[in-house]
């Protein structure tokens, strides 16, 4: 039990990493949250001498938190301008106006 | 017989009334898809009108774009043009474009509506294939897909009762659809920075495969002059999302 327990948290943790690094903002919250819990039940189901691994696992599932919380709070959703794209834009304004003239 | 179908014809065109989509109106739209049952912003969504004049007559210019954030660019880049310029009166469309730029898959249309209203020259072209070309017969009314949404902010919906309908034509992807706008009733949503807005709550139904579900594809448009789309929930087969309004300008 205490095995499987400290493996998922391990799995979780990574996938909460991944998540993290990703833009999928709030969703990495729920395998942080799955890790966080699963890290704290390895260290109540370990003895003394065995927590050192499950409070490792606990303490990166916390700062991924913390990065998570800290993108949704300060990083803005912003469209950056795509200077291609404005004059593709441009240039088939241009091609419009011909095909309408033509109408 | 004759006096029922003069009756409801005279009742539908009092339904929709004339055009009033002004020329430089801006929306801008939160796009947002469900992941795992959480709503994650992708992209922004702008609406916006302008008037083209040429030699000869003036052009209503309906222009949507769709731009993923910043932070998506690297993963999963999306930069979309749905175009239509049309008779800023009737809103009968000229000329449609679309333009598809999604994570790498490209496709681009062309329809020219021809003046007899019964067909378009239709040109498309997707990633590196040849271009292909093809005269598409329609029906007088069969408009794109952008200008049906402009068409459908002149509906009259106040005399409209829950349950019923309005019917469209529309032609995407070079085949002609018909689509049924079911209004639903009056709902107080939220509409950025117009505030809280009383809104028509309408069902979209399209028989095409790129919709899904009965009364999943919905939009909320305000209960005034102005008609502003404020929410969009769509469901397809790829998952389901939504456009939030976040601001607009020029109405």
């Amino acid at each position: 039990m205490r095995k499987i327990s400290i493996i998922s948290a391990i799995l979780f943790a990574i996938l909460g990493i991944i998540f993290t690094v990703l833009p999928l903002g709030t969703i990495a919250f729920l395998p942080i949250g799955i890790a966080i819990i699963l890290s704290v039940l390895s260290i109540i189901k370990s003895k003394n001498s065995q927590r050192k691994l499950p409070k490792i696992i606990l303490f990166i599932s916390f700062v991924t938190l913390l990065v998570v919380i800290g993108k949704v709070i300060f990083i803005r959703d912003v469209v950056i301008s795509d200077t291609q794209f404005e004059m593709k834009k441009e240039e088939s304004k241009k091609e419009d106006i011909k095909d309408l003239e033509g109408l | 017989m004759k006096k029922i179908s003069l009756l409801l014809s005279f009742l539908f065109v009092c339904a929709i009334g004339f055009a009033q989509i002004k020329s430089n109106e801006k929306l801008i739209y939160a796009a947002s898809y469900n992941m795992s049952g959480m709503m994650t912003q992708l992209a922004q969504v702008t609406m916006s009108t302008d008037l083209i004049k040429t030699s000869k007559k003036s052009f209503l210019h309906l222009n949507w774009e769709a731009s993923t954030f910043s932070k998506w660019d690297k993963f999963f880049k999306i930069r979309d043009v749905y175009e239509t310029y049309v008779d800023p009166a009737t809103l009968k469309p000229s000329l449609y474009k679309r333009s598809i730029y999604e994570g790498g898959y490209t496709k681009t249309e062309k329809y020219i509506f021809n003046a007899n209203g019964k067909s378009i020259n239709s040109s498309s072209q997707k990633s590196n294939r040849p271009e292909s070309k093809k005269t598409v017969a329609i029906g007088s009314s069969t408009r794109d897909i952008i200008s049906m949404i402009y068409k459908l902010r002149t509906v009259n919906f106040s005399k409209f009762t829950p349950g019923q309908s309005a019917s469209f034509k529309i032609v995407f992807d070079e085949k002609e659809y018909p689509v049924y706008v079911k209004y639903m009733g009056l709902e107080t949503v939220s509409a950025g920075n117009l505030g809280k807005k009383q809104c028509y709550k309408l069902s979209i139904t399209a028989k095409t495969d790129k919709l899904k579900g009965r009364d999943k594809n919905l939009i909320w448009i305000t209960n005034d002059q102005n008609k502003v789309p404020v929410l969009i929930r769509f469901s397809i087969p790829v998952g389901t999302g939504q456009l939030t309004l976040s601001n607009a300008s020029g109405i």
